[in-house]
């Protein structure tokens, strides 16, 4: 083992070669943290699982009243409009909680990373996992509410496709900001507060319209064919595979980056 | 690249790779004081990483400093060496590098085969998780098996003593179990250069003599050991070799004696203070003590020790001339002798002498106080005794482990002592 001052980019098959080596140490010890992640997880709250949904059904309801008072006015939806709203914040939850999970992990496992040599895709991974697994619980409920309403059809099948291609573009995005998020606060909360606009950018609580600027937002075509999935509807545009690759070659890229920026991350973290 | 390098079986019929375990050249680290600028910086170095090159890595930029700067030194396979040093000398820092957490702003470290490290207790353990769940990531990291992992748990268990703990979170164990867990899994992980850094601080005593019992092993069976540590008692009977580092330069390299004993010592030599200014306006007036050693090299413990005092007296007077050392606060006097004989000195100047043949205090800065008493009063005619007239000593003492034991407790004065052979009275029945 040899560690020098000279950039890690020089020697890229070296590179190449540690980080894969990491990434495939880290299963494992990403499945153990996350197992006590998951154990710990509600050890500390009242409301326990009940949060995952809080947020989507009190934004269905508000909008909901919103739409009934005629206050904004909302095209026809397929779904009864609650339940519109609904799916779509869960399917947006999904991509945030993505974002979020990279950074809120690694700042947590401070300690750790800075201490140990404890590969830090471990940490990401059991994040990522975590997101899944919460992505299932609300998807879960969702399809049988809307069992209700909907015949469920065969396109369900392909929700976590959908579920999956949200996590991905989510975690590269959160993944790539995460180097700067741990060295400022601030990119956390500029992660918050772009994040809200671009809530209002998305088809979650209306439905997509024929054209314009949000067509070009990349969550959109993901969103709206989980939702047409959900009702039994084929719809897979060529956008959503052009976000899906997209978002796994971002993620590499991220992740390499991260690689990168980590040493002197570990270094100013003390 | 070695990632997988070999394991401590390999390491023995390997000689051919070269007997060195670890080799550290020019290795420099720079850090900055202001966090601001250090996260800046941060940014800087990320953006060069990225362009695959480095801007002046050479060069400090505003704010830092550097936190170790030109180290260079070697572990051979089976030898252990000691890093000593006062708080924020770099040896943290040096440790974080070597086991490539940080990386090095210049030079570079080598090593062969599989390093482990013990950091900062137990700060590398998830606290969430029980000691066998730890256990379990600390051996996935090192992609074991199943049934090595279930073996390395007996093991690591039952070395650190934890069996009824083992199963409860982190969290609820004591410091002093965190050291005994991480100890044991990272000596048992197999590695060819184990970095201990004051893990043994809290331990309790009796596990802290099965460590160094465990050092001792790890070495002569090959394995290479770098230890920091406070404990000067623990790093003179595990390693043979030390460096001590001051503000992240390597001041001295050698027999872990002597680089022990160099630490202890405060400061740099100086003899005595020559004082000239004649003090007090008394019939009698001193006028400066000097302390000297009898060979001129500097006052040294156990070597003799020469006092002239010079005086200045108005009267022919019977005087008894006393000294005493002080420790450097002022606080405590050490000790002192009074010339058990009245002296009679004549109107005019002249000077007070004695010798100490064996100077029992040990190394460290000392106050020496000379005063000059009437011989049938007892009354202090002068005292050379004003801050500003002291006289200041540093004494030295020849490095061996036992004078080192004696600074290292604290004690001030060494005392000669015969020792006898243990007598033996009789076996105890059972």
């Amino acid at each position: 083992m040899v560690y020098t001052a000279s950039p890690e980019l020089r020697r890229p098959r070296q590179f190449m070669v540690k980080a894969i080596n990491d990434l495939r140490a880290s299963g494992r010890i990403a499945w153990r943290l996350f197992r006590s992640n998951l154990r710990v997880r509600h050890r500390r709250t009242f409301l326990g699982y009940f949060w995952l949904l809080l947020p989507a059904i009190g934004t269905a309801l508000i909008c909901s009243y919103i739409q009934s008072r005629r206050i904004i006015t909302i095209p026809a939806t397929e779904l009864p409009y609650p339940l519109f709203v609904l799916s779509g914040m869960i399917l947006w939850q999904c991509f945030i909680d993505a974002i979020n999970a990279p950074l809120q992990h690694l700042v947590a496992a401070r300690q750790l990373i800075t201490r140990s040599r404890v590969p830090h895709e471990a940490i990401i991974l059991a994040g990522v996992m975590e997101v899944l697994v919460n992505a299932a619980v609300r998807v879960a409920i969702l399809m049988l509410v809307v069992a209700f309403w909907v015949p469920l059809a065969t396109t369900i099948v392909l929700i976590p496709l959908g579920v999956v291609a949200l996590v991905l573009l989510g975690v590269a995005i959160g993944l790539a900001l995460a180097p700067l998020g741990m060295l400022y606060d601030d990119v956390g909360r500029v992660i918050t507060l772009v994040a809200t606009f671009w809530f209002f950018l998305t088809p979650v609580v209306y439905p997509l319209p024929a054209q314009g600027l949000l067509h070009l937002n990349p969550v959109s075509p993901l969103l709206v064919a989980s939702r047409a999935w959900l009702l039994g509807r084929w719809d897979m545009s060529a956008g959503f595979f052009i976000v899906l690759v997209g978002a796994l070659v971002g993620l590499v890229i991220a992740w390499l980056w991260y690689r990168l920026a980590r040493p002197h991350i570990v270094s100013r973290l003390g | 690249m070695d990632v997988a390098a070999s394991g401590p079986s390999d390491r023995l019929k390997a000689p051919d790779a070269g007997d060195t375990a670890l080799s550290v050249s020019n290795l420099s680290k720079k850090y900055c004081g202001n966090l601001k600028k250090a996260l800046f910086y941060g940014l800087q170095d990320i953006a060069g990483e990225f362009r695959g090159r480095r801007a002046g890595p050479h060069r400090l930029r505003p704010g830092e400093f550097w936190a170790l700067e030109d180290l260079s030194f070697e572990v051979k396979r089976g030898e252990a060496l000691a890093v000593i040093g006062r708080n924020g000398a770099g040896k943290s820092t040096l440790l974080r590098v070597l086991c490539g957490l940080l990386k090095p702003d210049a030079g570079q470290v080598r090593i062969a085969g599989r390093t482990e490290a013990i950091i900062e207790l137990g700060t590398g353990f998830n606290p969430l998780l029980t000691g066998r769940e730890n256990i379990e990531v600390g051996a996935s990291l090192h992609g074991l098996d199943p049934d090595a992992t279930a073996r390395l748990l007996e093991v690591v268990i039952d070395f650190a003593e934890l069996a009824e703990f083992i199963d409860a979170p982190l969290m609820s164990y004591s410091s002093g179990m965190k050291a005994r867990l991480a100890y044991s899994l990272a000596a048992h992980l197999g590695p060819d250069l184990l970095l201990v850094d004051e893990a043994l601080a809290v331990g309790d005593l009796a596990f802290q003599h099965k460590c160094i019992r465990h050092m001792r092993q790890f070495v002569s069976g090959g394995g290479s050991l770098l230890l920091v540590s406070h404990n000067f008692q623990q790093v003179q009977t595990v390693c043979d070799r030390a460096i001590l580092i001051e503000r992240g330069h390597v001041a001295y390299e050698g027999d872990v004696a002597h680089t022990v004993s160099r630490m202890l010592e405060q400061r740099p030599l100086a003899d005595a203070n020559q004082l000239n200014d004649f003090a007090s306006d008394g019939p009698v007036r001193m006028g400066g003590l000097s302390v000297r050693s009898g060979d001129g090299d500097g006052v040294r413990t156990g070597r003799p020790v020469e006092m002239p005092s010079r005086y200045e007296a108005d009267l022919p007077t019977e005087v008894i001339w006393a000294f005493s050392i002080w420790s450097e606060d002022r606080w405590t006097c050490i000790g002192g002798a009074v010339d058990p004989v009245p002296r009679r000195i004549d109107a005019g100047r002249g000077t007070l002498r004695c010798i100490v043949p064996q100077f029992p205090l040990l190394a460290g800065r000392y106050i020496v106080r000379a005063t000059i008493l009437d011989a049938s009063t007892r009354y202090p005619l002068a005292i050379e005794n004003s801050r500003s007239r002291e006289c200041h000593i540093d004494v030295r003492t020849d490095p061996d482990p036992v004078a080192n034991m004696l600074i290292w407790t604290n004690q001030l004065v060494r005392l000669d002592a015969e020792w006898d052979a243990p007598q033996q009275a009789g076996t105890i029945g059972k």
